[in-house]
C-alpha cells in the first residue's frame, strides 16, 4: 500500500456501508469543517528521546522523506524492548514493523497497520488500546500515544481524518422500563408523606411565603406527583435528583435523630430507601406501545467520530484524562519522558473524559518526569499552553489552571483564573521570578466563563503572552514583551489545579490539557479549538420500519457531555443507501428516549417540525432535521444506557404527546393575623405635614431636609417593619415643619386663627410667664396653642383620640420649664415642642 | 449661623430634650387611640379610606361629603361611592399612585427614584381610565404639560424629573400622547410600558434583555422566575450564552438553567431588536434596529454553540403548556408572533395580569397582604369586576379601600 495524501485518497463504497465525506459534504461539525480548508502544511516533527535506550541506528538510511518521518515520530519510539520492538524486532514475530536493522523495510511492514484517513482506527492504536502489550497502565493512554506518533508522522497539522465510515447498527428494540403510575397513591405514601410533605414544605408549594417550584411539596398530592417525577430516577434510585440534591450539595438536609444537627447523609440514605421502595412498587414495563419510535442502540454502538485533526507538531505533554479509573493522568504526548500527573486530594474523574477539581484538589508531575518542558521550551524559547477546561464559577480569584513552578513565588509559566479574567504569567529576563507583571485579560471583556471554554496562553520572544479564549486573541497585550527564557528553572513541577504547593487554588473541570514548545499561531489555535475535545459518536437510528425505506436512520453527534449527560447534536434524515429517496415525509416532535422511557427534560426537538424530501434531502447529505444540540441527563450510565427517539409524527405513524393537565392551585388562607393599620410612608409625611401646617413642602428648608432624610423615613407602610431611626427621622420633618410654622407669623397667624401668639413669640417671652405653671396653667392661652394644634392633626374623626391629646398637650406646655436647663424657654419654643410632638405621633404617621 | 434643621439634628440640644419629652407625652395618645373600640363610624371610614387613597388627611369639607355618602349608600356601595370621591385627589395621583408605580421602573425596585415616563404613563392611565389591559401593548405615553419644564426627550429624563422637583400637579398636568409621536419609535413597535425610556433604562441596558422579561414578570404577574421554573418545556430557543455544563456540572443546567430559560428564552426574543444604549446623550437612549438582531444576543456563543442563535424577534409562548397554563393565557390569541406589542399583549391579557393588579392595589391601600379568607375573596371579586368592567384600575382602588375602611 502507498501512502497517499489524505485529499487525494478514494475509499471503496462496500454493500451496506457508506462512506461519509463529513466535513467536505455533510459538514456535521464545524470542527471537520475546519479541517479541510485546503489541510494544514505537514509540519516538521521534534525528534523526541525514548525512556528505554534503543541502540544507535545503524541500518540504511531512509529512502524518502515519508520514510524518514516514520523513523523520526513513530518508528524510534516503538522499536525500543518495552514496546513493540520486544517482539515485532527483525527475525521476530511478523509484521516486524518495529525492527532497528533497516528502516525502510520496518515502514513497509507498518504501513498495513495504519488507516491514514483514521489515524485512531489504526491497528497498532486498536491493539494497543486494547491491552496488546501496553506499557502503562492504562491501555488508553498507550492508544493515545500510539495516536499521536501516527498522527506525527502523517503530518501534524494534515487533515487526516476527513472521512467518516457509518455502518449500519445493530437492530435492536427498544427495551423496558419502569414508568410512572398514573396512580399516585404509592408516591404519597412512600415519599410524599413521609419525606416531600415534612421537609421541603416549606419552599416547594405554591402557597408557601417563599414559594419555589417545582411544587413537589404541595398540598395537592396529584400536583406534587407531576412536579416530583423530573426528581425521581426510578431505574437508579441513588442518581435520583432528590437523593443527589441531599447528598452531594447539602440542600436543606434535615436532622435524622431528635435535636441533632441537619444530617445530609442520614437524609440522603432516607430518600433513597424511600425511592427505592417506591421504584420497586413499580414493575417494569415494555416501552409505551403507542409510541412512534426508532430502534435502540448505546453511544458505544455508534462510529467514533474521529474528530478533526489537532496541530501538535511541537507537542511536550498531552493529557486527555481518558483513564477514568485509578490516581494517574497520563501524559501521551509520545514525549518522552512521560509527564504523568498523580491526583491528589478529592480530585475525581469526570464522565466524558476530564477531571473535577474542587477545593484541595490538585494534578501534579514529578520534578524530573517535567523537566523536559523546561529543556524543550527553551531550547526554542517559545511554548504554548492549551487547555479545555470549565470554571466552577468566575467568582474565585489568583486560580492556578497550569502552572509550571517552583513555589508560591517562583515559576517558569502558570495559566490562571482571576475571576471573569485569565491571566499569564511567564518568568523571562524581563520578568521576575514569579512571572510578574502578568498578562491579565481586560475585565470588562469578562473572558472567563463558567462553561468549558478553550484556553491558550502562547509566549514568542517578540510580543511576550497572549492569550486565546476559543479560539480567539483576547486582544490584550503583553506590556513586557518578549524576550528570553534562559532564566527557567527545570528543577520545577507541572501541576494543575493549584500551586504546587496547593494554594492558589483553582476549581472546575478539565477535560484536556497540552502544552507546545512553539507558540502556536492563530491558525493552529481555530484548528485545535475546531477539532473539539472529548470522544463523540455518530448515532445511527434505526427509522427504516416508519419510513419505509430500507436503511434509512435519524443520524446524531452523540458525546457523554460531562459526568452528569449526554449531548446530542444535527440530527439529520439520513440513508446509507444512495438510491433511497424520500418525499415529502413529515416528521414532527421528536425526542430522545432512553432505557425504555423518554426524559421530560432536556428535549431540544420536541418542537421540530420538517417535511423530509427534495430539495433539503440529498443522498450525500441527508436533510439536517435541526441545528441545534441537545442536552439530555444520564441515567444509568453510558455502558448501559440504551438510546431511542419516539416522534409524534413519522410519516403515516402518529403518537399524540399528552401535556400533563395542571389546575390552579386556590392560595390556602392563612388564619394570621395582620395589622390593620399602617404607616405613613415618606411621601406622604412630608405632604401631610405640609397639609396640616400650611407649611409649603417647596419650602427651601423643608425640601432641604427632606431630601436628605426621606430614605431615612418608612419607604413601606408594613407596622412591623418600623424601626426606631425612621421616628426620629420623621419626627426631625416634624420639627422643620414646626418650626417654619411657628417660626413665620403669616403661616403661623393662618395655622392658630388668631394674633394673640405673635407678640409673645417676636418678644421671646417666657414659655412659663405665657403658659403658666403646672400647678398653675394658663388654660386660655394653652388653649391657643393646642386647639388648633388638635384640630389640625387628629380632626372631628375621632372625638376620643382629640381629647386625649388635647389632654397631654395640655399638660406638656407648662410642663416644658421644668425640665432640666429648660427654665428660660421661650413660647416659641415651647409651641414649636407642643407641635412637633403633635406631629410626629401616630396621628399622623399611622394612617 | 445655626439653622433649625442643624439644631434639630443634634440631639443634645434642648429643643430636641423637649420634643423627646413631648413625643413621649403623645405616645400616650396614640396608645388611647390605638386602645379604642374599634367601631369605626362613617367618619373614621372616611379618614381611612381617605389617607389610605390620597396619603394625606382630608379637608374637613371633603371628610363631610365622603362620610355622608357612607351614611347614605348601603355597605360598599357608600364606601365605594366615598372612595370614588378620594381618588379625585391630586395627592391619589401624585403620592399614592407614583409610589406604586415608580418601583416598576427600576431593577432594585426602590420607590427613591426620580418620576419617570413609565410612572407618568400609568398615573394617567389610571386617571383617564384607560384599560390597563392595554399597558403592555399599546402605543402611549404621557407627558407633563406644564411650564418651565424641558421637553421630553429620547435621551433623557430631565423632563419628568423637573415635574416632580418642581412640585407640578400630575393629575391636571399629564396629558395623553403617543411613544411614536414623542420618542419616533415606530408605532408597531411600541408595547406601552415596555417600551418607555424608563423602562429601556432599567432592563434594556446591557445584558441580553432578558432583564425586561424577569421583571414584567415581577412587576406585572406579581411573581418572580423561581416560581415560574418548570424543566419539561423544549430546550431548543435556549441561546448559546447559557452554559449547559456550568463549571463542568450539567446538573445545573438540567435542574435549574433550564427550568427557567426554556420558557424565557423563546418569549424574550420579543426584544431582539431593543437596546438602552448608555452612550447616546448623557443619560442613554432607547434603540429600536427592525430587522437587525442587537448584538447582545449573539454574545458569548461559545458557551453553547450548539444553542440558539437569534434569528429575528419572533417569540413563542411555551407556558402555555405545562405547570404555567395556570397562569390564565388567553385562548383567542396565538401564542406566537412577533416583537414586543404582540408579547406584551400575551401578558397582559392573563388572568394573571389581572389578579397581579389587584393586588397590589389591594396591598398598596389596605396596607396587608390579602392572606386571609375573606381577604382572598375580596381580591378574586374586585380582579372579576376588573376584567368585566374594562381594565379601569382607579375603580380598583375605590372598591380595595372601600374593602378595608377599618371597623
Amino acid at each position: 500500500m502507498k501512502r497517499k495524501h489524505p485529499h487525494s485518497r478514494i475509499e471503496p463504497i462496500f454493500a451496506g456501508v457508506r462512506a461519509l465525506r463529513v466535513a467536505a459534504a455533510l459538514a456535521l461539525s464545524a470542527a471537520l469543517a475546519a479541517c479541510t480548508a485546503g489541510g494544514a502544511p505537514t509540519a516538521v516533527n521534534q525528534a523526541t528521546s525514548n525512556t528505554t535506550t534503543a541502540n544507535a541506528y545503524t541500518g540504511p538510511a531512509a529512502q524518502t522523506a515519508d520514510i524518514q518521518a516514520f523513523q523520526i515520530n513513530l518508528w524510534q519510539n516503538i522499536r525500543v524492548a518495552n514496546r513493540c520492538g520486544g517482539c515485532h524486532h527483525e527475525g521476530g514475530q511478523s509484521p516486524t514493523f518495529a525492527r532497528s536493522d533497516d528502516v525502510n523495510l520496518a515502514y513497509q511492514a507498518a504501513l498495513p497497520l495504519v488507516d491514514i484517513s483514521n489515524p485512531s482506527q489504526s491497528t497498532l492504536v486498536l491493539r494497543v488500546g486494547s491491552g496488546h502489550n501496553c506499557w502503562v497502565a492504562d491501555p488508553n493512554a498507550c492508544a493515545q500515544t500510539m495516536l499521536t506518533w501516527i498522527n506525527n508522522w502523517l503530518g501534524g497539522g494534515s487533515a487526516a481524518a476527513t472521512k467518516i465510515t457509518l455502518t449500519p447498527p445493530p437492530v435492536q428494540s427498544v427495551g423496558g422500563s419502569k414508568l410512572f403510575p398514573a396512580d399516585s397513591t404509592q408516591f404519597q405514601k412512600l415519599i410524599w408523606q413521609p419525606i416531600l410533605t415534612q421537609f421541603c414544605s416549606n419552599c416547594h408549594r405554591p402557597d408557601s411565603a417563599t414559594a419555589q417550584a417545582p411544587y413537589f411539596a404541595s398540598s395537592d398530592p396529584d400536583q406534587a406527583y407531576l412536579a416530583a417525577q423530573a426528581k425521581i430516577n426510578l431505574s437508579v434510585p441513588a442518581q435520583s435528583r432528590f437523593v443527589e440534591r441531599l447528598q452531594s450539595e447539602s440542600h436543606h438536609c434535615w436532622a435524622t435523630t431528635t435535636g441533632g444537627p441537619p444530617d445530609c447523609p442520614g437524609s440522603a440514605a432516607i430518600m433513597q430507601a424511600a425511592i427505592t421502595a417506591y421504584a420497586n412498587t413499580i414493575p417494569t414495563t415494555q416501552v409505551d406501545p403507542s409510541l412512534v419510535v426508532s430502534k435502540a442502540l448505546s453511544l458505544e454502538q455508534g462510529t467514533i467520530a474521529a474528530g478533526g485533526s489537532r496541530f501538535e507538531a511541537n507537542i511536550v505533554a498531552k493529557y486527555m484524562f481518558e483513564t477514568g479509573t485509578g490516581n494517574t493522568a497520563y501524559d501521551t504526548s509520545g514525549v518522552s519522558p512521560a509527564a504523568d500527573l498523580t491526583l491528589y486530594g478529592p480530585v475525581t474523574w469526570a464522565g466524558g473524559w476530564g477531571i473535577n477539581v474542587p477545593m484541595g484538589g490538585k494534578a501534579q508531575a514529578s520534578t524530573s518526569a517535567s523537566q523536559k518542558i523546561a529543556q524543550m521550551i527553551q531550547a526554542t524559547g517559545e511554548y504554548s499552553i492549551e487547555v479545555w477546561a470549565a470554571p466552577a464559577d468566575v467568582t474565585q480569584t489568583e486560580a492556578y489552571i497550569l502552572s509550571y513552578s517552583g513555589s508560591d513565588k517562583t515559576r517558569d509559566m502558570t495559566l490562571a483564573q482571576h475571576m471573569q479574567q485569565y491571566e499569564g504569567m511567564t518568568r523571562s529576563t524581563v520578568t521576575d521570578s514569579n512571572g510578574s507583571p502578568p498578562l491579565l485579560t481586560a475585565a470588562a471583556n469578562m473572558n472567563a466563563q463558567a462553561a468549558l471554554q478553550h484556553i491558550v496562553l502562547t509566549y514568542d520572544p517578540i510580543n511576550g503572552q497572549k492569550l486565546y479564549v476559543n479560539g480567539v486573541f483576547t486582544g490584550d497585550v503583553d506590556a513586557s514583551k518578549g524576550a528570553a527564557l534562559s532564566n527557567w528553572d527545570s528543577t520545577f513541577a507541572l501541576v494543575l489545579g493549584s500551586e504546587v504547593t496547593g494554594k492558589e487554588q483553582w476549581t472546575g473541570l478539565i477535560k484536556f490539557a497540552a502544552i507546545h514548545s512553539r507558540a502556536l499561531t492563530p491558525a493552529q489555535i481555530q484548528q485545535n479549538f475546531a477539532a473539539g475535545v472529548g470522544q463523540s459518536y455518530y448515532l445511527l437510528f434505526d427509522v427504516s420500519s416508519l419510513s419505509g425505506i430500507a436503511q434509512t436512520y435519524i443520524l446524531m453527534q452523540a458525546s457523554q457531555y460531562d459526568t452528569y449527560s449526554y449531548l446530542f447534536n444535527k440530527p439529520t434524515f439520513f440513508s446509507l443507501d444512495p438510491k433511497a429517496a424520500p418525499s415529502n415525509l413529515v416528521i414532527k416532535g421528536m425526542r430522545i428516549g432512553m432505557n425504555g422511557s423518554v426524559p421530560t427534560v432536556g428535549q431540544s426537538y420536541a418542537t421540530l417540525s420538517a417535511t423530509v424530501g427534495p430539495p433539503g434531502y440529498s443522498a450525500a447529505n441527508g436533510q439536517l432535521l435541526s441545528g441545534v444540540g441537545a442536552v439530555v441527563g444520564v441515567d444509568a450510565g453510558m455502558a448501559s444506557d440504551m438510546f431511542f427517539i419516539s416522534f409524534d409524527q413519522f410519516g403515516s405513524h402518529q403518537h399524540v404527546f399528552v401535556e400533563p393537565t395542571y389546575t390552579l392551585q386556590p392560595p390556602v388562607p392563612s388564619t394570621t393575623p395582620q395589622p390593620d393599620l399602617g404607616v405613613a410612608t415618606y411621601e406622604r409625611l412630608y405632604h401631610t405635614m405640609s397639609s396640616i401646617t400650611g407649611v409649603p413642602f417647596t419650602n427651601p428648608t423643608i425640601a432641604a431636609l427632606y431630601n436628605t432624610e426621606q430614605q431615612s423615613m418608612p419607604a413601606g407602610p408594613l407596622l412591623n417593619a418600623f424601626v426606631s431611626s425612621e421616628q426620629t427621622a420623621l419626627s426631625q420633618l416634624a420639627q422643620a415643619y414646626c418650626a417654619q410654622l411657628v417660626g413665620t407669623q403669616s403661616y403661623r397667624d393662618a395655622f392658630f386663627k388668631t394674633t394673640a401668639l405673635d407678640s409673645p413669640i417676636s418678644s421671646n417671652a417666657m414659655a412659663s410667664a405665657f403658659f403658666g405653671t403646672t400647678s398653675s396653667p394658663n388654660s386660655a392661652n394653652i388653649t391657643l396653642a393646642v386647639t388648633p394644634l388638635v384640630s389640625a392633626t387628629v380632626g372631628t374623626a375621632n372625638p376620643q383620640t382629640a381629647t386625649a391629646m388635647t389632654t397631654e398637650l395640655s399638660h406638656l406646655l407648662p410642663l416644658i420649664p421644668t425640665l432640666p436647663g429648660e427654665a428660660s424657654t421661650t413660647v416659641s419654643r415651647a409651641v414649636q415642642a407642643a407641635c412637633t410632638a403633635a406631629l410626629g405621633s401616630g396621628a399622623i404617621t399611622l394612617q | 449661623m445655626v439653622t433649625n434643621s442643624t439644631r434639630i439634628q443634634n440631639g443634645k440640644t434642648r429643643a430636641a430634650r423637649v420634643s423627646r419629652a413631648a413625643r413621649g407625652a403623645c405616645a400616650l395618645a396614640v396608645l388611647a387611640q390605638l386602645a379604642a373600640p374599634a367601631l369605626a363610624g362613617p367618619n373614621e371610614q372616611a379618614q381611612r379610606i381617605y389617607e389610605r387613597i390620597a396619603g394625606v388627611p382630608p379637608t374637613p369639607a371633603v371628610l363631610a361629603q365622603m362620610a355622608q355618602a357612607i351614611s347614605s349608600g348601603s355597605g360598599q356601595s357608600g364606601l365605594q361611592a366615598a372612595a370614588a370621591i378620594a381618588t379625585n385627589a391630586p395627592s391619589f395621583y401624585n403620592i399614592t399612585l407614583k409610589n406604586l408605580v415608580i418601583p416598576w421602573t427600576n431593577r432594585d425596585g426602590t420607590v427613591f427614584a426620580p418620576l419617570n415616563d413609565y410612572a407618568a404613563t400609568v398615573i394617567g392611565m389610571v386617571r383617564d381610565n384607560v384599560p390597563f389591559n392595554t399597558a403592555l401593548s399599546a402605543d402611549i405615553l404621557y407627558t407633563v404639560n406644564a411650564s418651565g419644564l424641558p421637553a421630553p426627550s429620547v435621551s433623557n429624563n430631565d423632563h419628568y424629573a423637573a415635574a416632580e422637583t418642581n412640585g407640578v400637579d400630575l393629575s391636571s398636568a399629564l396629558k395623553a400622547t403617543t411613544q411614536s409621536v414623542v420618542y419616533g419609535i415606530p408605532a408597531a413597535a411600541t408595547a406601552g410600558l415596555l417600551t418607555t425610556r424608563g423602562a429601556a433604562s432599567a432592563f434594556f441596558i446591557n445584558g441580553t434583555n432578558r432583564a425586561m422579561f424577569r421583571f414584567t414578570m415581577i412587576n406585572h404577574l406579581c411573581s418572580d422566575m423561581p416560581t415560574f421554573m418548570d424543566t419539561t418545556r423544549p430546550t431548543d430557543r435556549i441561546r448559546q450564552d447559557v452554559a449547559r455544563s456550568p463549571g463542568g456540572d450539567s446538573r445545573t443546567f438540567l435542574n435549574n438553567c433550564v427550568a427557567c430559560h426554556s420558557g424565557m428564552d423563546p418569549m424574550a426574543q420579543a426584544f431582539a431588536y431593543y437596546n438602552f444604549d448608555a452612550t447616546v446623550g448623557t443619560q442613554g437612549a432607547l434603540v429600536y434596529t427592525p430587522g437587525k438582531v442587537q448584538p447582545k444576543y449573539l454574545i458569548n456563543a461559545q458557551n453553547f454553540a450548539q444553542g440558539f442563535v437569534t434569528p429575528d424577534d419572533s417569540w413563542s409562548n411555551r407556558w402555555r403548556a405545562g405547570p404555567n397554563s395556570v397562569l390564565g393565557w388567553d385562548t383567542s390569541l396565538p401564542g406566537s408572533g412577533t416583537g414586543a406589542k404582540s408579547l406584551g399583549q400575551e401578558i397582559e391579557s392573563t388572568d394573571a395580569f389581572a389578579q397581579c393588579q389587584v393586588t397590589k392595589v389591594f396591598q398598596a391601600v389596605c396596607f396587608r397582604a390579602a392572606t386571609s379568607a375573606a381577604d382572598i375573596a375580596t381580591v378574586a371579586s374586585i380582579k372579576t369586576s376588573f376584567k368585566a368592567g374594562g381594565y379601569k384600575l382607579k375603580q380598583v382602588f375605590q372598591q380595595a379601600a372601600a374593602a378595608c375602611p377599618g371597623t
